[in-house]
């Protein structure tokens, strides 16, 4: 078991990377929002910890603060923008601001020589991005310590909202998704919170690229374009966007699998395709569709209550 | 109560998933110890996403070059078990690659990764490693920079470009010229770097410069600029299709033929003269292979690779074809399939004979071959003289 979780490390980071991501797009697809500006603020994440751990030596942990709290600066005025539009508008704009960040990421540095009087500086070293040193991850406890931040990191994620899920705000959340205007009338704020729930999945974002950073290590514009986007989509696609274990499932199985089916060379992309559309057609709720947690429930039940009568 | 029933088996399920899906393929590489039996050696290509034209064209010519060595009995008893991993085009792709290829296969070299961003990601795994990475296709700077294990057989455009202009200088005797060059991409923008740095070294005046990113289609307004600056020349630091485009719509906008199109690495592929038709004729660009190169053994190479696969090879695959020349030769001189054995091998390596040309390693375990200038004539590129 320790010598799979050595020789995987790597995937098992991505996948943990790729769930708080998932996580994060789920709580706006859960408020019915179809917000395709995660990759956006993924970028804006893992470009402060980039920046703030290459210009100075403030420790990993303040740079990470530092992105999900820029992160929640950028998300709320954004937000005040963008979710008054609905649907495919919506999933429009946001898509537009996600571009707008990786062009800033681009051309950052023409930017920056505006306002700077050294014309040499180079903070976002344009399309080449920004190279962090390698450093040999420690094991600890089992883990590097690369890995732990985000093993933390995304159980947080999952407590608070495992704790929301059945919580006031998660129903409200729900009812905003099943009927807006049936909503409004009992009396939700719903832009209230429609943009409480955008700025989570913002703040998420920003927090999983920020941990993303020592992993990947080159920061580059070209990790963050839309592709990046519907990838993360994906996740809640296939996991299902009605409970939180949805987008943990989609990520998860969207990232193994084309590790395990490597022998499949160039095709294996085909599998990740097919097994999204079966899902879409078959399962339309995602993996984690209540209905088949009900069936599997009432399977596993069964002899208990043979047993009482 | 009901929430946690249903969760339980969820998280079951999850780690069920988690642990059957990464766990299926596991492979057995004995690393030989002497010269015999199998010797595992890794490569990691872009075979899907936005490189894979170069990848795939690099990994059949690996493969062919495994092939041959094989037959040949170059390496006595021993044989080349080349394992090639996909890595998508991505960072993470190319991480996950190496690791895999390092801890699983104990694999005794790695070539690649294809593209230059996922080098700088991926190869300090193989220097902390201790196993020796191959680049055969990174032309950006930083690369051999990352540590003493890591060496590269393609020529960077910081050495390939001075010598395209100081060649098409002395010919056309151009005195001022445009760039233009897409920024988004870290081939493009490196070509433009060498290039500017070779101009201003020669003393050739830039009348402006000029941006585009990847993918765009119109370039009319930069070519109209271009074109009322008067350049005796263009340089173009694109990929193939963005190039083609610029060209045609160059000569469409009436730019005279007397001003040449000097370009980078980018219009080193087939596709150029093909999607840009006659607006390609004269069209001039350095490389680092030139197809009808009179170097050894690079006839044979071109006839098998087109035996093989039906179509010629471009300067990627000779590339990774000398790579894998170059390892086994390395291994062959090591005497022993041992990484840092190799890497001390290959740090050696003078004057091989490769379809390059005379193939050295300097001390910065930088290539050391002669670059060629050519230029398209009936839709085909030939040697510039």
């Amino acid at each position: 078991m320790l010598e799979f979780v050595s020789n995987n490390i790597s995937t098992i980071n991505f996948i943990l990377i790729n769930i708080a991501l998932g996580l994060s797009i789920y709580i706006t697809l859960a408020t019915g929002l179809l917000s395709l500006s995660n990759a956006g603020f993924m970028a804006i994440g893992a470009y402060t910890v980039a920046i703030i751990s290459t210009q100075s030596n403030i420790p990993f942990i303040v740079g990470l603060m530092a992105a999900i709290a820029l992160g929640v600066a950028l998300a709320l005025p954004i937000g005040m923008l963008v979710l008054g539009l609905r649907d495919i508008y919506l999933a429009i704009a946001t898509l537009g601001f996600g571009e707008i960040v990786r062009i800033i990421a681009l051309n950052g540095d023409k930017v920056v020589h505006l306002f700077s009087q050294n014309k040499e500086l180079i903070i976002f070293n344009g399309a080449e991005g920004i190279t962090l040193t390698y450093r040999t991850p420690t094991i600890m406890l089992g883990l590097p310590d690369t890995t732990w931040p985000i093993l933390i990191y995304v159980i947080v994620i999952v407590y608070i909202l495992a704790t929301l899920h059945n919580s006031r705000f998660g129903r409200i959340l729900a009812s905003i998704r099943q009927d807006e205007t049936a909503a409004s009338t009992l009396g939700v704020n719903v832009v209230h919170y429609k943009l409480l729930a955008f700025v989570l999945g913002s703040a998420i974002a920003a927090g999983a690229g920020a941990l993303s950073a020592p992993i990947v290590r080159v920061i580059d514009p070209h990790n963050y374009v839309f592709s990046r986007g519907v990838d993360i989509l994906a996740y809640a696609v296939l996991g299902g966007m009605t409970h939180w274990v949805g987008p943990i499932l989609g990520a998860t199985v969207l990232t193994s699998l084309p590790e395990a089916l490597r022998f499949l060379k160039d095709q294996r992309d085909i599998v990740n395709g097919l097994i999204i559309m079966l899902s879409i057609i078959y399962l339309p709720a995602g993996l984690a569709d209540p209905r088949i947690w009900g069936l599997f429930k009432r399977l596993v039940s069964f002899p208990k209550r043979e047993r009482v009568s | 109560m009901k929430a946690r029933l249903f969760l339980f088996p969820m998280i079951f399920m999850l780690l069920l998933v988690c642990f059957t899906a990464i766990d299926v393929s596991s492979a057995t590489a004995e690393s030989a110890s002497s010269l015999s039996g199998e010797i595992p050696i890794g490569a990691v290509w872009s075979m899907t996403g936005a490189a894979a034209v170069y990848g795939s064209t690099q990994k059949n010519a690996s493969e062919l070059a495994v092939e041959q060595i094989n037959q040949s009995g170059m390496l006595g008893a021993a044989k080349i078990k080349l394992i090639t991993e996909d890595d998508r085009s991505t960072k993470e792709g190319a991480i996950t690659a190496f690791d895999k290829l390092i801890k699983e296969y104990k694999v005794v070299a790695i070539l690649g990764p294809t593209l230059s961003n996922s080098a700088k990601a991926a190869d300090p795994i193989a220097q902390a490693a201790k196993v020796p990475v191959l680049a055969v296709s990174n032309t950006a700077a930083g690369i051999v920079e990352m540590g003493d294990f890591i060496f590269r057989d393609s020529l960077p455009e910081m050495l390939v470009q001075p010598n395209t202009i100081k060649e098409t200088k002395n010919k056309l005797g151009y005195k001022k010229v445009a760039i233009l060059y897409g920024n988004d991409d870290v081939f493009t923008k490196g070509g433009y770097d060498a290039f500017k740095k070779a101009l201003n070294d020669q003393g050739i005046q830039i009348l402006a410069t000029e941006t585009f990113n990847k993918n765009d289609s119109d370039f009319s307004a930069q070519l109209t600029k271009i074109k009322g600056l008067k350049p005796d020349a263009i340089i173009v630091s694109a990929l193939a299709e963005e190039a083609a485009g610029i060209m045609s719509q160059g000569r469409q906008l009436g730019i005279p033929e007397s001003v040449p199109f000097i370009g980078g690495n980018g219009f080193n592929s087939p596709k150029l003269a093909q999607l840009a038709g006659p607006a390609a004729e004269g069209a001039i660009t350095g490389a680092a292979w030139l197809i009808s190169n009179d170097t050894p053994g690079n006839k044979a190479f071109v006839e098998a690779y087109n035996k093989k696969y039906g179509a010629n090879p471009d300067q990627f695959a000779a590339q990774a074809y000398t790579g894998v020349y170059i390892l086994a030769n390395a291994i062959k001189t090591a005497g022993s399939s041992n990484p840092t054995a190799i890497r001390d091998a290959m740090a050696k390596i003078r004057d091989m004979d490769t379809v390059l040309g005379k193939f050295s390693f300097d001390a910065r375990r930088e290539p050391v071959h002669p670059p060629v200038v050519q230029i398209i004539k009936n839709g085909k590129f030939v040697l510039y003289k």
